[in-house]
């Protein structure tokens, strides 16, 4: 039944609007300019013509079979009255977009259980209402304009709040800065929920990553469940809002429930292997590490730097988040000895190497040899924002270093000038990792490490 | 007495709360180690179980009215004859009546004082959306200011159970801090296990505290215990 949300053979929007700008115009543009292929059915009294589409009067006069329902109507009371229309149709899905429901309190309470009620007895699913639909190449219902084609990637995006997965989708995919496949937002979740869309999600083929955003957690006993065999098969990376009292306040009165104890849920995550993040950012940071990067075997990292400074900084951060940074072996040092006029060690200070034969050079033979050692499961490689790292990174040299060694890598920018670093920051940014700090680059990768050991130990 | 023969009791005397004998009567039947703890309604039945039992021993007003038992000077420890037993049994009589002279008193129970070991604190409560969850820490003042426990969704598997110890900042403590013997951290497990296993397959329980939990180089015993059920 899933299915009917993500790949729908055809598709009715409610309240599509002729009038550009208006949410209902860019849910049916929005449908016109994915890969969607069938039947598209916009709803209207008063229209003709939306797009090219034949614009019916309401669900019921539709000719053909509707796999799928998006509605984004003024009041919640017509919505209710077009989920019943639905039911008489026979449509299975629906996406309700409007907001004024359960969020809203008092009435709206009253509309989103009628629409439940409506929902149950005729077997349909319906995400949302408060939300903004899904995002992928297949079909974009959401009420924010996707501009540019949705990526064929490896990982989905679900989130409680509609505004906020609109506003990401259209980042991800205007910056092509995470290899996407679907961004999901399930709103007030008076029927789907997180448990439904995981579950889907952990079965299906080609997604790698799931990231999950919550404000509440519908069925924690069921989550538990659910995420642990999902992330058994694959990262599950979580981001649960209204945790500690200020939030939960917050959530009240936006998503009209209250907030789980924060301890609990990071327990639940602890007990299933899902990966706790701390923000949006991360979030979307992570997701990127774990679809990009192979898994490491352990946790013991080889820092690359041009500045000892920095190395210290990072051998302070990798300390704090469980990370080693182990000695290289004596054949590595051997090969190494030559670029450096002080002992090899790690963090690699690739400094005097640099000065005796340029960066690239650096790069290439430095580089890989201390990345490839088998005491290293891991690499953070720090670079700076200069016209010589630009050049190396539009040769591809270093993209082409990490894919030849097969292990995991994080890039951090630290300094340099913004004509170089936004260049390398964005070109490199769509392969790699690269994070803007250091603590954010190592955080994430002990999350990865964390995750390749747990899933050794259940393999083993 | 059966777990089911304590519910429907205390259902049909429309308590929420078990008294610790029941508490640590139902513990018991699941496998956990409990001090061994027993009513005495009398003067005299106090003395003759503690002879039974062997001082020194710890003597606690029964009742279902009165929660917090030491409050109402309803404690005494460390009783090492005839004499102390006495003289407790009425030091505890009185001050009881005098601050709740409305309370129904059953008598008071008697048990072995426990040797002294690392004070633990195991538990479940029950979340709102994730049911039954158990707890594990360390005691005392590490659990009221440090706040150092660990939480697991019910059911937890053996691998939960080593998890939720080691994920405790305390566990040093644990594993022979400064010479001392290690703790018997299997059998913390194994009572984690158990605990978690009867709250999944028992309803109607809200709350269970075993506080403290005194936990030895071999084997852990429950000094008090608490159980709340749904009303």
């Amino acid at each position: 039944m899933m299915e009917l949300f993500f790949k729908p053979k055809s598709v009715a929007v409610v309240g599509a609007s002729g009038t550009p700008g208006k949410l209902g115009y860019v849910i049916v543009k929005n449908i016109f300019d994915s890969d969607f292929a069938g039947n598209v059915y916009p709803v209207n009294p008063k229209s003709e013509e939306i797009l090219g589409y034949k614009v019916y009067r309401s669900v019921t006069e539709i000719p053909g079979e509707v796999d799928l329902v998006v509605t984004a109507l003024p009041t919640p009371k017509m919505t209710v009255a077009t989920v019943q229309e639905c039911a008489q149709k026979g449509v299975k899905a629906i996406i309700i977009e409007s907001a004024g429901f359960a969020e809203m309190g008092g009435e709206g309470k009253v509309f989103q259980q009628q629409i439940v009620d409506i929902a149950k007895k005729n077997d349909i699913r319906v995400m949302g209402p408060n939300c903004s639909g899904i995002v992928s190449r297949d079909i974009v219902t959401s009420i924010y304009p996707i501009r540019k084609k949705v990526p064929r990637g490896n990982v989905v995006l679900i989130g409680q709040s509609g505004l906020l997965a609109a506003g990401m989708a259209s980042d991800i995919v205007e910056n092509e800065s995470l290899n996407i496949s679907k961004v999901c937002s399930f709103g007030n979740k008076c029927d789907v929920n997180e448990n439904d869309l995981l579950e889907y999600f952990g079965n299906e083929d080609g997604i790698d990553v799931i990231s999950m955003y919550l404000e509440t957690i519908s069925d924690g006993r069921g989550l538990t469940r659910i995420a642990k065999k999902v992330a058994a098969k694959k990262p599950v990376i979580f981001l649960s809002g209204g945790r500690t009292e200020a939030g939960a306040r917050a959530a009240m009165s936006h998503t009209g429930s209250i907030a789980s104890n924060a301890r609990i849920v990071e327990a639940a995550a602890r007990q299933t292997g899902m990966i706790m993040a701390d923000d949006f950012t991360e979030l979307k940071e992570f997701a990127k590490v774990f679809s990009t990067q192979p898994l490491p075997k352990g946790n013991r990292v080889a820092v690359i730097t041009l500045a000892g400074s920095v190395g210290v900084n990072v051998s302070d951060l990798c300390a704090n988040y469980g990370l080693e940074l182990p000695k290289l072996t004596s054949e590595t040092t051997e090969k190494l000895k030559d670029m450096f006029d002080t002992p090899v060690g790690n963090p690699v200070d690739l400094y005097f190497s640099v000065t005796k034969i340029g960066f690239t050079k650096t790069l290439e033979t430095t580089f890989p040899n201390a990345f490839q050692d088998p005491n290293i499961d891991a690499a953070i490689l720090i670079l700076a924002g200069f016209e010589y790292t630009q050049e190396a990174v539009q040769k591809k040299i270093i993209q082409k270093i990490v894919q030849d060694v097969g292990k995991p890598v994080i890039v951090c920018m630290i300094v340099g000038y913004n004509k170089y670093k936004n260049i390398i920051m964005d070109e490199m940014g769509k392969e790699l990792p690269v994070f803007p700090s250091l603590i954010s680059g190592v955080k994430a990768l002990s999350k990865l490490c964390e995750y390749g050991i747990r899933k050794q130990k259940l393999s083993a | 007495m059966a777990l089911n023969e304590i519910l429907a009791r205390a259902k049909k005397e429309q308590r929420a709360v078990l008294t610790e004998i029941e508490a640590k009567q139902i513990l018991t039947g699941i496998g956990i180690n409990c001090t061994d703890t027993r009513l005495a309604a009398s003067k005299t039945e106090a003395v003759e179980l503690s002879e039974t039992i062997g001082y020194p021993v710890v003597l606690k007003i029964s009742s279902v009215d009165i929660t917090h038992k030491s409050d109402a000077g309803g404690v005494k420890v460390n009783l090492k004859n005839r004499d102390e037993v006495e003289q407790a049994f009425d030091l505890i009589m009185e001050s009881a009546a005098a601050k709740f002279p409305d309370a129904n008193i059953e008598g008071v129970s008697v048990q072995a004082m426990a040797k002294p070991g690392i004070e633990i604190i195991m538990g479940m409560i029950k979340d709102a959306s994730f049911g039954p969850v158990v707890m594990f820490g360390l005691g005392g003042v590490l659990v009221e200011v440090l706040k150092d426990v660990a939480f697991r969704i019910v059911p937890i598997d053996k691998n939960d159970a080593v998890e939720m110890i080691e994920e405790i900042k305390g566990k040093k403590l644990l594993e022979g801090y400064r010479g001392q013997d290690p703790v018997d951290i299997a059998c913390l497990q194994d009572m984690l296990v158990k605990l978690s296993d009867f709250v999944d397959q028992t309803p109607g329980i809200e709350e269970i505290d075993m506080n403290p939990v005194f936990a030895y180089k071999d084997g852990a015993a429950v000094v008090d215990a608490r159980i709340i059920l749904y009303q």
